[in-house]
């Protein structure tokens, strides 16, 4: 029974398998991202970064290559063959944003076993033998109300905007936001709209429930609806309360207005596209031996009063805020997880 | 001759209506052992429907039908049809052109089955096509659809003559000579005299009234859905068979017109692929010339290098088809029969965009007058009418659209006596409007309407006759290689 | 003899494998080690569900319908497999059963109605779609241990997609191009009237052929789960255009009962290789479809070539 296994898998195993030694050389790795889709803002900005980062690596020599894929259709067992065709064509590792949390296992599998490494993030896969890079949503409801303890020490009335009824990322940033009115104890949920993550539903959802409800001190949002909150409290002609942005252009643009004009303080919070080049860092250190665990939490991306300026320059009219992460922010996120 | 004795297949009061047409009245009809039937009349006369209720295909509104000796009514159809020994070759080829001949030959036998079941079909298959056709020269593993159509009349002919478990009893031949040159068709019609000699019963539905008065030994005339006469072939004669059909024999009026050659240049000029001398084909205004020979000697693909314009025809004007092969390349079976007829000319029921469905519809309706389509409604799906009468529903859409040439290839195939003198006076009438036709046929009567005849053989003009000089024996005589 | 045995009608029927045999050898160009027991192994893994949906439509096809339902259905399969068939075999199998016995149904209906099947089974698509997401409304569930045993079955020196391949074609075409009651259902396809006139029910025809779609829509979408381990209510919606490109590309027709087993399981191979050396050929991905579409058409305009050279010899 003779089986011909290509020699450069048999390397990555047995760089895999020597993994307790400290450094191995990357230099000669070549890394690929397999992603599913590419049709809004958030990817194309999510696979430009990947661009960026990875193509100065390259440069660097710190890897030999590191391609990026899309399927066309967005289609689980599209996706499954072009992970089987990205082990073929000998990478070390493949990095995913998958179409489906199961359904491409099978194909993970496969690739662990010809051992190539796997790390997934936003779109996660369960196999286990795959590194997740998955985001909190959670914590990320809890940040906002615990940075409104801070700036209101006498707490007050808020109301909150949800995203799209149903959608699980809705349910947990919502229960993050609960859990941070519990623990602190100082506020008080008075309204809850559902902004669906865009400005003129939320615009309209506020504008209806505003004249039910008392003062306001302060907005929790979910993203993409700030600005159109902020418009409805205008137009009601009342008072201006701290509404939580999430990173988008035009949320940016109205905090610096108000900012100038009359020393508006808030923060903005979401996830940041360039995401993907941390899953980049991630696999590359797994190649260079270190000891990964296997589920890893992305940090938010999250804009100060201080650094409002410096991001809003970044940030593309109609686009998100980004940040393209590094070797040591990688290396910061593993540590933190325990590695 | 034997005398008949025993019946193969009886009839009795049989009715059948489509909607508000009653397509058979009431017909008896009863078919002894040993005998060939021949059964003629118009198209829609009923003939095809009487013969698909005896095949068991269509189901009587009443009568009774007894296979020999044993009545079967109520519980007749297809299959128990096919199990006493009925079988029919229909009008329309009932083969299954993707499949070989050996494997269609297993469709109507069941029992060929099991290990080696291929080397039986492909064995009883040949050896009935050697029987009836001999020389035929058929491969039982070629595919039906590779087959020219009357080969594929031939496969489908041996096939019902063919006998595993169940008996031939009863033989249906629906226009079997249709589409076979004078040759073959002859081999089927010695073939049917040795297979009811034989003890077999046969029913012979044909056009050809030479065919019929020389190979039946009695002879049912059908009109109107009824039996209008029934003797034995003996006492009638091709102008008592007309008479009783109802239609009136009508006596070549064509004088020996002037050639149109004299003046004027050719509007078609063809030559075929494999013609190797200076002869070609030539057609003027004005002029009917026919393609003559035996079936699949090269007419066809002239006809359609004439029609296409390629392969070095030099034609002057548009052409319009009729074509032969209904079936395939003529009637869009889904179309209304209006709609099917005024296709060729859509142009002239443009405004706008958009078409203008009433005067398509009187386009139809004054073509159907015209050309004596029997149906109450021309928006009726064409395939409601009967064989003869979708074929005259091509007509009208090549002679009613603008074009100067009409390419007909063996138009006339089923169709009946009275409708082809109807074709006939208005092809002379349009040519006389200085329409040019070029028309295949195989049938010699039909060549009597050409100004010109050209005979194929083997792929090229073998003879180029003016009507002046033109003879059956010539043409017979061209038809066959001088060594054969 | 050669110049018998190169007829264009065996060139036309060979069109597919030359397609194949071209395709192999580009891949393996640009990526020798794709020749490899564990390189065709990866190569040709998912080509056995999209072969077996391959084979379930060409039964449609067979008798001149088309089945727009086949992606949606084997979603549905693959979501049953990794559910119920895991957790209660029993309750599973007889629920798959009940799918071939529906598929029947719409065969049924369809001839008795005389409906048309592009309108019916794309109606039947959205069933199947819905009943996929009751079963299994989030992506989930795991692949019955036997079916990933087999899927991932490594035999002594041949890959087992090979070897399924062939045994797939080998005994489609046994049954329904060498058997005698086959050549039956082909004949319903050629000519129905015809098998009507000799006594065969096309009723029971067409339910035994789209019976049998079903059974091959079942085993699709168990291979599939066997391959992916888990499921997703939409996890093979593209098989039903694959499948559809699949069986001309192998030599079928739409119409005419035209069609050819072993051709069907070459086209599904022959169309999943196309998307390998695409990516293999680092061709963005989206040209791929339209590169996918560019080949099909290759092939069908050489078909259309060989079938001129045929008709003029």
């Amino acid at each position: 029974m003779m089986r011909r296994i290509p020699t450069a898998l048999i390397v990555a195993a047995l760089a895999l398998g020597a993994s307790n030694q400290a450094i191995a050389d990357t230099s000669g790795k070549r890394i690929a991202l397999s992603n599913n889709y590419a049709g809004n803002s958030w990817r194309q900005a999510m696979l430009r970064s990947w661009d960026k980062v990875t193509s100065q690596a390259v440069e660097k020599g710190v890897v030999s290559a590191a391609d990026a894929f899309t399927t066309a259709e967005n289609q689980v067992t599209e996706q499954a063959a072009q992970i089987q065709n990205l082990i073929l064509q000998g990478y070390d590792a493949i990095v995913i944003n998958a179409a489906s949390p199961e359904g491409l296992n099978g194909a993970v599998k496969e690739a662990c076993d010809a051992g190539v490494t796997v790390v997934s993030f936003d779109g996660v896969v369960t196999e286990p033998c795959a590194w997740r890079i998955a985001v909190d949503f959670k914590q990320m409801g809890k940040d906002e109300v615990l940075y409104l303890a801070d700036r209101l020490p006498d707490g007050g009335n808020l109301l909150e905007i949800r995203g799209l009824a149903g959608v699980f990322v809705d349910d947990e940033i919502s229960a993050g936001i609960h859990d941070g009115v519990a623990e602190t104890g100082k506020f008080k949920i008075v309204g809850s709209v559902h902004g669906n993550w865009a400005q003129d539903v939320a615009q309209k959802a506020v504008a209806g429930i505003l004249p039910s409800l008392p003062e306001i001190a302060a907005v929790v949002t979910q993203g993409g609806d700030g600005y159109g909150a902020a418009q409805a409290f205008k137009a009601a002609g009342r008072p201006t309360p701290v509404i939580v942005m999430g990173n988008r252009h035009d949320e940016l643009t109205w905090w610096k207005e108000q900012k100038d004009a009359n020393n508006y303080e808030t923060m903005s919070v979401s996830i940041a596209p360039g995401v993907s080049t941390l899953a980049f860092w991630v696999a590359q250190q797994v190649l260079d031996g270190q000891s990964v665990p296997k589920d890893l939490v992305v940090p938010f991306l999250r804009i100060d009063q201080d650094n409002l300026e410096e991001n809003l320059a970044t940030t593309e009219a109609g686009g998100v805020a980004n940040v393209e992460y590094s070797l040591e922010d990688a290396k910061a996120v593993i540590s933190a997880a325990g590695g | 001759m034997a005398v008949p004795s025993g019946s193969a297949a009886e009839l009795d009061g049989v009715d059948k209506s489509f909607g508000a047409v009653r397509a058979l009245a009431g017909v008896s009809l009863a078919l002894h052992n040993g005998e060939c039937l021949g059964l003629v009349g118009h198209n829609g006369a009923g003939k095809s429907t009487l013969m698909n209720v005896l095949a068991g295909v269509l189901v009587p509104d009443a009568g009774r039908i007894a296979v020999g000796g044993t009545d079967l009514t109520g519980r007749f159809d297809a299959a128990a049809a096919h199990q006493a020994g009925v079988r029919c070759v229909f009008q329309e080829l009932s083969l299954c052109p993707n499949l070989t001949v050996a494997e269609n030959a297993r469709i109507i036998h069941p029992a060929i089955r099991g290990i080696g079941w291929r080397r039986q079909a492909r064995d009883l298959i040949e050896g009935q096509l050697d029987k009836v056709f001999p020389g035929h020269g058929i491969d039982p593993d070629t595919l039906v659809g590779d087959l020219s159509i009357a080969r594929r009349q031939m496969v489908e002919i041996a096939r019902a003559f063919s006998v595993t478990e169940s008996p031939a009893r009863v033989v249906i031949l629906d226009e079997p000579t249709s589409s076979l040159d004078t040759v073959v068709a002859g081999q089927l019609l010695d073939f049917v005299r040795r297979y009811v000699s034989d003890g077999g019963a046969c029913v012979l539905i044909s056009h050809l009234l030479g065919e019929v008065l020389s190979a039946a030994d009695r002879i049912a005339v059908m009109r109107d859905g009824g039996v209008v006469a029934l003797d034995r072939a003996s006492a009638f004669d091709r102008g008592s068979l007309v008479a009783a059909m109802g239609s009136v024999a009508e006596e070549r009026g064509i004088e020996a017109a002037a050639s149109k050659r004299a003046s004027g240049a050719p509007v078609v000029r063809a030559k075929p692929k494999a013609q190797s001398d200076a002869v070609e084909l030539i057609a003027h205004r004005g002029e009917v010339v026919g393609l003559a020979g035996l079936s699949g000697h090269g007419q066809t693909d002239l006809i359609v290098q004439v029609f296409e314009g390629s392969g070095g025809a030099e034609v002057s004007g548009a052409v319009a088809l009729v074509a032969g092969d209904r079936q395939s390349d003529g009637v869009f079976p889904l179309w209304s029969i209006a709609e099917n007829i005024s296709i060729g000319s859509l142009r002239r029921f443009l405004s706008g965009l958009l078409l203008d469905r009433g005067g398509e519809r009187t386009f139809a309706e004054d073509w159907r007058q015209k050309i004596g389509i029997r149906t109450p409604d021309v928006s009726a799906p064409i395939l409601s009418l009967s064989g003869g009468n979708q074929q005259k529903a091509l007509f009208a859409r090549a002679l009613g659209s603008a074009a100067e040439i009409v390419v007909m290839d063996d138009p006339m195939r089923g169709v009946d006596i009275g409708t082809k003198q109807e074709v006939y006076a208005m092809i002379r009438d349009e040519a006389a409007k200085g329409r040019t036709f070029l028309w295949y046929t195989t049938e010699m009567d039909e060549l009597r309407n050409c100004d010109h005849v050209y005979v194929f053989r083997d792929g090229v003009i073998a003879a180029d006759l003016a009507r002046g000089e033109m003879t059956e024996e010539k043409v017979l005589h061209s038809s066959f290689r001088a060594d054969a | 003899m050669i110049a018998r045995v190169l007829t264009p009608r065996a060139i036309r029927s060979a069109l597919p494998v030359i397609a194949l045999a071209v395709i192999l050898v580009a891949i393996f160009w640009l990526q020798p080690r794709t020749m490899s027991y564990f390189g065709l192994n990866l190569l040709l893994n998912l080509a056995i569900p999209i072969a077996l949906a391959t084979i379930a439509q060409m039964f449609i096809l067979c008798v001149n319908d088309l089945d727009l339902s086949i992606g949606a259905f084997v979603s549905l399969v693959a979501c049953i497999t990794a559910t119920w068939l895991h957790d209660s075999p029993l309750l599973g199998t007889l629920a798959l059963a009940g799918l071939v016995l529906v598929y029947a149904g719409v065969g049924a209906l369809i001839h008795l109605r005389n409906l048309p099947s592009i309108v019916v089974t794309l109606g039947m698509s959205f069933v199947w779609l819905g009943l996929a997401v009751l079963v299994l409304p989030t992506p989930g569930g795991k692949a019955p241990e036997w079916i990933r045993a087999l899927m991932t079955l490594k035999p002594a020196y041949v890959p087992f997609p090979i070897i399924a391949s062939v045994l797939i074609a080998g005994v489609v075409h046994f049954a329904l191009m060498r058997s005698a009651y086959g050549t039956v259902l082909r004949g319903a396809g050629g000519n129905p009237k015809s098998l009507e006139r000799a006594g065969w029910s096309m009723l029971k025809i067409k339910m035994t052929m789209f019976a049998l779609a079903g059974f091959f829509g079942v085993l699709s979408g168990m291979a599939l789960v066997g391959l992916t381990t888990s499921a997703d209510a939409n996890i093979a919606l593209r098989y039903t255009l694959l499948s559809i490109a699949g069986v001309i590309l192998g030599g079928g027709e739409f119409v005419g009962g035209r069609i050819s087993p072993v051709g069907a399981v070459v086209g599904a191979i022959v169309l999943t290789l196309a998307g390998s050396f695409l990516s293999f050929l680092r061709l963005n991905p989206d040209w791929q479809i339209g590169a996918q579409g560019a080949i099909l058409i290759i092939v069908l305009a050489l078909r259309v070539l060989i079938s001129r050279a045929e008709a003029r010899p």
